[in-house]
């Protein structure tokens, strides 16, 4: 039986995602970066990935992309100086330029990354198994991905319930508000231990790992737009890292 | 003057779809009332509501007279402590005096007064045998109590209860009724939201009825025992 024959294989989306993160890994020009992250927005749109709402959830994460990108151009004093004091560089244009392509890597990571979320977490761990991934392995990835919304939203709580301690968090100093930080993540860590225990407890009852060989009821079978989407994706990667290096 | 008032409040999860639909409601302090409702019919929600934790589509909320969306969660909470229905939810600290004390430490409170307060607080909440224990290792009705008695840390003017006798046995229901008759002896008015109509026949004064997120039925003094 075929998974929703006519979406995309998952194997498919894995290998677009691999080759597009590994470009932006291997990749230090900012102008090749760009062109990739308008591809991998481009896919993702095309794939009907929720770009938004990623980028709404990682909002909160600006002001460390930020605090990167300074603390890198810190060390990096060669190149023309844009900003200066007492003599020591703090920003040169190397410095802005390194940064920014540090932004844009970042964005390819996520971007890409919502390709793989327009498939379930059941058609991801069969897409690996089928790729001859140990099942046992494939299991803890799709744990994962199911565990992540539930972690955030945990976290979530936490804050809300140690402010209903009659605690103002942001009327609070720097260090306190790290102390209270400590404890926001008490009942997280005790609640996904507790969680963990009961995962393997009701795996272990419903015989994981009894037997050598699994079947699966849901096989997917790769289509010509898969074969044809995976070969573009390798030859594509294979063009733009052969065009970089010369 | 009621403490807490609800006017013409509708809430929805989904756009279309809502849970509550234009309720009114007011609470005093001076009244225990129960909140009683099939599952779904919408009474976690009002719990919420009414802390802050969630924020209505339509109408109002007033607490002690002032918009709750004027008021910060930490400014509701020095008001209205809130009970979760898993108090797990609500145990921050690695041992059960660390849980009673370490709001106070953050608020800068005087040493001494912390260690008078703490050991009044774990002699009220019967957790004095408990007290370096670790708070995910105590049973369902021990985590209840501890989280009560750290709410009560604040002491607060109005409590809301979500659920506070899932999974406590007969006798630990008792233990908890008689912190609560503690708690209302010290004038602290309740809402619980409850499916235990022995628990809700026991404390009520007044019982609001909810299904699909209407009230369906508002019932003073009833119920109420003699105790």
């Amino acid at each position: 039986m075929e998974i929703e024959k006519n979406k995309l294989d998952p194997r498919t989306k894995l290998t677009l995602v691999l080759c597009i993160s590994s470009l932006s890994v291997i990749i230090q020009d900012i102008n090749i970066l760009i062109g990739i992250l308008v591809i991998s927005i481009i896919i993702s749109n095309i794939l009907g990935a929720n770009i938004y709402s990623v980028i709404k959830k990682i909002k909160g994460l600006v002001k460390i992309f930020i605090a990167i990108i300074i603390i890198q151009s810190l060390f990096i004093n060669y190149g023309e100086t844009i900003i200066q004091i007492n003599g020591y560089k703090i920003l040169t244009d190397v410095g802005l330029i390194k940064g920014l392509e540090f932004i844009f890597r970042m964005a390819i990571i996520i971007v890409s990354a919502t390709i793989i979320t327009t498939s379930s977490s059941r058609e991801i761990v069969q897409g690996l198994i089928q790729l001859k991934i140990k099942y046992e392995i494939a299991f803890m990835v799709s744990v994962g991905i199911r565990f992540l919304p539930i972690l955030t939203q945990e976290i979530k709580d936490s804050i809300k319930a140690i402010q209903l301690r009659g605690i103002e968090i942001n009327k609070l100093s720097i260090k306190k508000r790290i102390e209270i930080y400590s404890y926001i993540f008490m009942p997280v860590v005790a609640g996904s231990i507790i969680k963990a225990q009961n995962l393997s407890t009701a795996m272990e009852t419903r015989a994981f790992r009894a037997y050598n060989k699994r079947s699966s009821f849901n096989e997917l079978k790769l289509n010509n737009i898969d074969y044809l989407i995976i070969i573009g994706s390798f030859l594509f990667a294979i063009l733009i890292l052969a065009l970089y290096l010369k | 003057m009621a403490f807490i008032k609800a006017s013409n409040v509708s809430f929805n999860y989904k756009e279309g779809e809502n849970v509550l639909n234009n309720l009114s409601l007011e609470l005093n302090k001076d009244k225990f009332t129960s909140i009683i409702g099939p599952n779904g019919s919408g009474k976690t929600t009002l719990g919420k509501l009414l802390i802050g934790l969630l924020k209505p589509v339509k109408g109002k909320i007033l607490i002690n007279d002032r918009d709750i969306l004027t008021m910060t969660l930490g400014e509701i909470g020095q008001l209205i402590g809130y009970l979760f229905q898993n108090p797990e939810k609500q145990l921050f600290s690695t041992s059960v005096e660390e849980e009673i004390t370490f709001i106070m430490k953050l608020k800068g409170m005087d040493k001494k007064i912390i260690e008078t307060e703490k050991e009044k607080i774990l002699d009220k909440f019967s957790l004095k045998h408990l007290r370096k224990e670790f708070p995910f290792n105590l049973s369902q009705g021990e985590k209840q109590r501890l989280a009560l008695a750290s709410i009560f840390v604040n002491k607060p003017r109005f409590l809301i209860l979500d659920e506070p006798t899932t999974g406590l046995d007969i006798k630990r229901k008792e233990i908890l009724s008689s912190h609560i008759d503690i708690l209302r002896k010290e004038k602290i008015g309740m809402a619980v939201i409850s499916h235990d109509k022995s628990f809700i026949t026991k404390h009520s004064d007044r019982i609001i009825e909810i299904n699909r997120g209407e009230i369906v039925g508002d019932r003073k003094k009833q119920i109420r025992s003699k105790n």
